[in-house]
């Protein structure tokens, strides 16, 4: 069974693309073993896939846990 | 309208009845959010008998307790120095900002983590991107960048769509003047005041604007910027046009703004917002076409969740077919039109700021201007202090205070305006949130 949005409707190809770098991007974060800069730039990343899966509808939620 | 119209084509062009359902998806997580870590509204929602599982539809929205700033402020005394809205302290945030404190109230201290203070960037490209802000733009941005959270969002959104930045940063105006025209500014952002204050410069210095490449203005900070009269003085000391925007440090950036289709009206960001607009007395909805108060849930910030504000500021909500740019999102017919308590009793006729200011800003020769309230024993005085270009004669100044006095007098029920002519440099100037009412009514004789 494929993915959806918050509306219920079947997601994209690029839509299934930003989710999945969003979740790497998400998982990265959650380590404990990364260097300062590797973990500023994974909460770049995430932040601003974030940005993305929120405006398209793919995903709401918080990232306060994740230090973002 | 083609996909380029739109920074996010899936959302802005979604129907009523899909917008409404993503709003209620994004409603039950931040209610579940701040019923889980918010102190503030783990209180309230108990008070109200509230459990984000009563929410089936969005007309369950009226379920939840409204926010008024008073309670915020209170909080804050409780548990300072942010109160007990925030569901983290701090060490979560890499923001601190507060309210701009022009209304001499302490003010409301705001926090944001480094994926809150990204979605307000977020908020200002939607704006930027409708106006018609590209890439390939030069902005300069005339704000001096401080604790106030004013232009920062746009500061960021700008560098986010891909536009050359040009932050103007603290400086005198006739420097400011001189950038805008040296890096070839196509975008310049600004109060709508300072907008005029820049013109006024220009003029002195002798530099035509309106043969610059500035093509847009993006105005926010102040209801003026959908003020008809005042947009279109702007428009025409800059030869460009000009779009109003709005947004609160409540929530951190804007929450509505002009399209390029500049169709009178600011277009709500609805899928990132519910705007309700309710009788201000009552607290019951409002239709469209009504004047009322707008009330804030925004799905934005997540450190400190914002849930049914009412903000006190008057909008007139329009449907979205207002517009012809194809968005879905509802539009404040006039922007913000002013506080609800902005209004002003004098002898019995009611005086609102914006229509004079509107009366005003027909005169381009008016440089500054204020009204005055004051008491005589029992009779309110008002008084229109006008600041003319200093190049005004006599014979010029009689004439404008007398058409000044004659069109107040006719759009207030022939109440008489005291027009008074203000020295050079003597009214005070604004580069935000410019405050030209001053009632000294209640201060005590010889206070």
């Amino acid at each position: 069974m494929g993915a959806t949005d918050l509306l219920g409707r079947p997601t994209t190809e690029v839509e299934d693309e930003l989710l999945e770098l969003y979740r790497r991007a998400k998982a990265l974060l959650a380590r404990d073993d990364l260097a300062p800069c590797a973990r500023a730039g994974a909460r770049v990343a995430a932040v601003g896939l974030w940005n993305a899966v929120n405006d398209l509808g793919l995903e709401h939620e918080q990232l306060l846990d994740l230090g973002a | 309208m083609g996909a380029g119209e739109y920074w996010n084509p899936k959302t802005e062009t979604l129907g009523r009845e899909e917008l409404t359902a993503l709003q209620l998806a994004k409603l039950r997580r931040l209610t579940e959010w701040a019923a889980a870590r918010s102190p503030f509204y783990q209180r309230s929602f108990k008070e109200a008998g509230f459990v984000p599982a009563q929410l089936r539809s969005l007309d369950d929205l009226r379920r939840l307790p409204m926010l008024t700033r008073d309670q915020w402020m209170a909080s804050q005394g409780e548990q300072p120095p942010f109160g007990l809205l925030p569901v983290a302290g701090r060490e979560a945030a890499i923001r601190w900002h507060t309210t701009s404190g022009t209304t001499g109230r302490e003010p409301i201290r705001v926090l944001d983590t480094a994926k809150d203070w990204a979605w307000q960037a977020e908020m200002w490209c939607y704006g930027l991107w409708g106006f018609g802000v590209r890439p390939a733009d030069t902005a300069y941005v005339a704000f001096g960048y401080g604790s106030f959270i004013g232009f920062w969002g746009l500061h960021y959104g700008l560098e986010k769509l891909g536009a050359l930045n040009v932050p103007g940063g603290a400086q005198p105006t006739d420097g400011r003047v001189r950038q805008i025209v040296d890096f070839g500014a196509t975008v310049v952002a600004s109060t709508p005041t300072y907008a005029l204050r820049l013109a006024q410069e220009a003029e002195r210095l002798g530099v035509d604007l309106a043969a610059s490449p500035v093509e847009r203005l993006i105005l926010s900070g102040e209801p003026a910027g959908s003020i008809p009269q005042t947009k279109a003085l702007i428009e025409r000391l800059w030869g460009a046009r000009a779009g109003d925007t709005a947004g609160m440090t409540e929530i951190g950036t804007i929450m509505i703004f002009e399209c390029r289709h500049q169709p009178g009206g600011t277009h709500i960001i609805e899928d990132h917002y519910i705007e309700e607009v309710v009788d201000p007395d009552s607290g019951e909805p409002v239709g469209y076409g009504e004047a009322g108060e707008r009330v804030v849930t925004s799905f934005g910030r997540g450190i400190i969740p914002l849930v049914r504000y009412r903000t006190a500021d008057l909008v007139v909500k329009v449907p979205a077919s207002r517009c012809r740019c194809g968005r879905g999102f509802d539009l404040y017919e006039g922007g913000i039109l002013g506080r609800v308590d902005d209004m002003k009793l004098v002898r019995g006729t009611n005086v609102y700021p914006r229509a004079v200011e509107g009366i005003v800003r027909e005169h381009a020769s008016v440089e500054e201007f204020q009204l005055l309230l004051t008491r005589d024993g029992h009779f309110d005085r008002v008084a229109l202090r006008v600041e003319p270009s200093p190049e005004t004669t006599d014979a010029e100044w009689d004439d404008l205070a007398a058409r000044l006095a004659k069109a107040l007098a006719e759009a207030h029920e022939g109440l008489r305006f005291e027009v008074e002519r203000a020295g050079v440099g003597e009214l005070p100037r604004f580069e935000l949130k410019a405050r030209r009412t001053v009632d000294r009514r209640d201060t005590p004789i010889g206070g």
